[in-house]
């Protein structure tokens, strides 16, 4: 019933293929065309990174631009051992969450009051009850996976962060603990109170189906 | 933990489907999963939830292949 593949990050760590040493090797010798190559293969993915963690449109491919800048800066750190797509994500990452930390706090709402509720003999206040739909079907379907999105855009956005970069991004929770400064125990506690949040807004809407 | 209620396996039900739990704890919650259905639905759609998040990502990914043109073309325009 159980699959591990909640447990850690799923991040590729093979080695950089042979066709990506040839690249990192133009790049770090300046090479102009490699670093459009660089740009035309891994722009795409990066912005889809930058999307869901800015949710701004502007600040996405601003953050893909420097994302671009400080990886051709920073090639000579390129370890030759590891996948060129990794570390530019990584990159992407860091350069989405600066951007992050610069925007105005917003005094955020706590998530207490969507998370599940018990009676003092610490049964569930209210039973609860399973989805109809598999999330297969869901997904296919265009409406229901904006709504999903919907849902997970109204988590507090510190919440939402963790998220993105733990479910989504899959990154181990120790580079997640040190790139937003909170302690792995923190962590750990705002990634389930994110997705029993997220459960409380979908079930609704997946009790009855979309 | 010999006997747990809803509480306790809903607290601990991130460890629980990371599979961080001990042996001797996974068993009581096991034991508490055959006997409480409302327990059995929330752990179902709590796993849904993590797949509809990863499921929507990927999705998106998928559908927008392309970056914007005139994206590319500013990176490509500020390296230079
Ligand atoms: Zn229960």
């Amino acid at each position: 019933m159980l699959e591990t593949r909640y447990a850690y990050s799923m991040q590729p760590v093979a080695a950089a293929r042979p066709d990506e040493r040839g690249l990192v090797e133009r790049l770090r010798a300046g090479d102009e065309r490699a670093f459009e190559e660089l740009v035309d293969h891994h722009a795409a993915p990066l912005l889809a990174v930058t999307r869901r963690i800015l949710r701004d449109e502007e600040e996405a491919r601003d953050a893909v631009q420097e994302a671009f800048v400080a990886a051709f800066r920073s090639i000579g750190d390129f370890q030759i051992e590891s996948r060129l797509s990794t570390w530019m994500h990584r990159i992407a990452v860091n350069c989405a969450l600066m951007k992050l930390r610069v925007r105005e706090r917003r005094r955020e709402k706590d998530v207490d009051e969507l998370l599940p509720h018990f009676q003092a003999d610490g049964h569930q206040q209210q039973s609860s009850v399973g989805w109809k739909e598999s999330v297969e079907d869901v997904l296919q379907r265009e409406q229901s996976r904006a709504l999903v999105r919907e849902c997970i855009d109204r988590l507090p956005e510190s919440y939402r962060v963790v998220l993105v970069l733990r479910d989504i991004e899959q990154l181990p929770p120790d580079v997640v603990a040190e790139k937003l400064q909170i302690t792995r125990d923190n962590l750990k506690v705002k990634l389930h109170r994110a997705r029993q949040a997220l459960r409380t807004l979908l079930d609704p809407h997946m009790r009855g189906a979309t | 933990m010999s006997h747990v209620t809803c509480i306790e396996l809903i607290s601990f039900l991130d460890a629980y489907v990371a599979e961080e739990l001990d042996a001797e704890t996974r068993t009581t919650f096991d034991l508490h999963l055959i006997v409480c259905p409302s327990c059995r639905a929330y752990l179902a759609s709590y796993e849904e939830t993590i797949d509809l998040v990863r499921g929507v990502a990927e999705k998106e990914e998928e559908l927008a292949h392309d970056a914007p043109p005139e994206l590319i073309e500013a990176v490509k325009h500020v390296k230079r």
